[in-house]
């Protein structure tokens, strides 16, 4: 099909580690005695990606998230596999794949620290052999979708993290890229500037089917942008569906929090299900649905003493996230 | 073609323009590397003076011989690390860093954008420096003079490949830096010296691993005897060394392992 953005088949990466003994005696003879230990960073994964998807790539720290996208946008040469991203295999087609897809790392700043944003705008255009009046046009657009008209003129030194990635992300996407990937592009934000960014990566995408591969360890990141979900653990693909299947796959456990019109006089005990709270007129309750039905619990907890109100809910992404990990 | 040459050319101009503008936001510090500069030049060039007051000449050079001598090798150090400051100190650190990242995801030559990402800004002082020192030799035949500036470029390009050479070793020995930069240095030493000093293993050393004659002695001798022939080897000299700063470069990209160091562009 002609609308597969990328597609990575039985990708793998090891590096070569050195490794030396503690301290000075073991310096020392590093230094005629090298000692190497393959680390493998990401191994065999495949999995492909539509236009205008919007993909969340998660794992723990060292999963192989950030190995992985450097193969995707041509800095690594991976150790077996391929790999083709709009039709170009990156690390062989690095410049022609460069006019075409844009990257953001939240750890490696693009932006040149002593100049104003603007500057290194201007380099891009040069860099992507961008038409001036084209540049010109989108600059503005990007600049009213971030909302970073009033940081243009200002040294990026002088920018706050929230700021400085604003200006990044919208660095990144002046040449148009068909595809953007964005490693941790909210670590260290707040909530307003990452809601702000989330929102314009989602505008983006709307607006111009800009297919998005991010990594992040923010839950709401994945939740309020993507609707698919990848999982990579000590670099294998562990889990490849929807982020609603996700929920629903590991969300069988429930959370009940129930509020009582009259206090609790004895503890309230129930098989299976776990009592997390318990106050003179609150109850904080959770079990999995497949050992005793929502509705039994319910039950329960009404014919204990008259409620003023009941709210059960889901555990949050995270946690499912966290679950998912341990594993 | 003539196109595909314009864009890299405006490329190159808009980062050097960048390069410039990011070096004088500090002003003051911009300035006195230049004259740092100058005046550290200078102090070198008074030993000498006082040198062949003494001794009047030494193995074949005098006075007018050791002036053109630095004007041609810091005219072509100062041309050369002017734009192509990242090769000067920072080629082996942006491969052992990981820092080579920022100029990967680009659709631009590799080679190119990360030579000329940084100037250095004392290098002024040394152009500055060459040609001052050039108005001391006398020789202002139109010959003399163009075979001084060639020579000075090719001595530029010269530095800047074998400077590519050692920067590249990072991507086969890890933490080539301290080397890199001991060895880049070593070749500006030696080439201020008079090349009839050295002898055997040493003068051999200087046309092959540590290529100082190419952008010394051997330039000196061209516009003294309007040497051709000598020229020739020269050009063929610079040839060589680029064809071999090329393909280490590029080999060792292969083996270039990325890291996780946290880089900002300055
Ligand atoms: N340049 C390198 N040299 C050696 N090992 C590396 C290198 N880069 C990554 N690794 C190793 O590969 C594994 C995966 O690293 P990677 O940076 O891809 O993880 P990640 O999923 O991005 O983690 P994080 O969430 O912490 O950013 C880790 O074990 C790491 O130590
Ligand atoms: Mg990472």
């Amino acid at each position: 099909m002609s609308d597969v953005v990328v597609n990575v088949n039985g990708l793998a990466k090891t590096f070569q580690v050195k490794q030396k003994a503690a301290g000075l005696r073991g310096s020392v003879r590093s230094l005629w005695r090298q000692n190497t230990r393959e680390v493998t960073a990401v191994s065999d994964i495949s999995f492909a990606l539509q236009k205008g998807e919007m993909l969340a790539f998660i794992g723990p720290n060292g999963a192989g998230k950030s190995t992985t996208i450097k193969m995707l946008t041509g800095i690594l040469y991976p150790s077996a596999g391929q790999a083709s991203v709009l039709g170009f295999t990156p690390w062989k087609d690095r410049r022609k794949l460069g006019y075409h897809i844009g990257s953001v790392f939240g750890q490696k700043p693009q932006l040149w620290y002593h100049l104003p944003p603007e500057d290194t705008f201007r380099l891009f255009a040069r860099i992507y052999e961008l038409d001036m009046a084209e540049f010109q046009k989108r600059r503005d657009f990007l600049v009213e979708s971030f909302q970073i008209a009033d940081l243009l003129q200002t040294p990026v030194r002088k920018l706050s993290l929230g700021q400085r990635m604003k200006c990044e992300i919208a660095a990144s996407l002046l040449h148009r890229p068909r595809i953007i990937f964005l490693d941790e592009p909210t670590i260290g934000l707040d909530v307003v500037a990452k809601q702000q960014i989330r929102e314009a990566i989602r505008y983006l995408n709307e607006q111009e089917q800009t297919t998005i591969f991010l990594t992040s360890h923010d839950a709401g990141d994945i939740e309020s942008l993507c609707k698919r979900v990848v999982i990579i653990n000590h670099g294998r693909l562990i889990y490849d569906n929807s982020t609603s299947a996700l929920k629903r796959q590991y969300l069988r456990r429930k959370i009940i929090d129930v509020r009582f019109a009259e206090p609790l006089t004895e503890p309230f005990a129930l098989p299976c299900v776990e009592t997390l709270k318990q106050g003179t007129h609150g109850l904080k309750l959770e079990f999995d649905g497949r050992d005793v039905p929502v509705e039994t619990v319910v039950q329960q907890v009404m014919a204990t003493k008259p409620t003023q109100d009941i709210t059960i809910a889901d555990p949050p992404l995270e946690e499912i996230i966290r679950e998912i990990y341990k594993k | 073609m003539m196109k595909r040459i314009q864009a890299e050319l405006s490329f190159l101009r808009a980062l050097i323009g960048v390069n410039l503008a990011s070096a004088m936001e500090y002003r003051a510090s911009f300035i006195s590397q230049i004259v740092g500069m100058f005046i550290n030049n200078g102090i070198y060039f008074v030993f000498w003076i006082i040198f062949f007051n003494q001794f009047g000449t030494v193995r074949g050079y005098n006075m007018d011989e050791i002036f053109l001598l630095f004007a041609i090798v810091t005219l072509g150090y100062g041309l050369g690390f002017m734009f192509a400051g990242n090769t000067r100190q920072y080629m082996a650190y942006l491969v052992a860093q990981g820092r080579l990242d920022y100029y990967l995801v680009f659709p631009r030559n590799l080679l190119l954008h990360v030579i000329f990402s940084k100037m250095i800004v004392s290098t002024v002082g040394d152009v500055a420096f060459g040609l001052i020192a050039y108005s001391f030799t006398g020789r202002f035949t139109l010959v003399e003079m163009g075979l001084f500036l060639l020579t000075a470029v090719f001595a530029a390009i010269i530095f800047v490949g074998y400077s590519v050479i050692t920067g590249s070793l990072a991507f086969y020995m890890g933490n080539a830096q301290y080397a890199s930069q001991q060895v880049t240095n070593a070749m500006l030493t030696f080439s201020l010296y008079p090349n009839s000093l050295f002898s055997g293993a040493s003068r051999m050393m200087l046309y092959t691993v540590i290529p100082a004659a190419f952008v010394g002695a051997v330039p000196v001798d061209i516009v003294r005897y309007h040497d051709g022939r000598l020229l020739l080897l020269l050009a063929g000299t610079a040839v060589l060394i680029w064809l071999l700063a090329l393909a280490l470069f590029y080999y060792g990209l292969r083996r270039y392992e990325s890291g996780s160091a946290i880089n900002v562009n300055v």
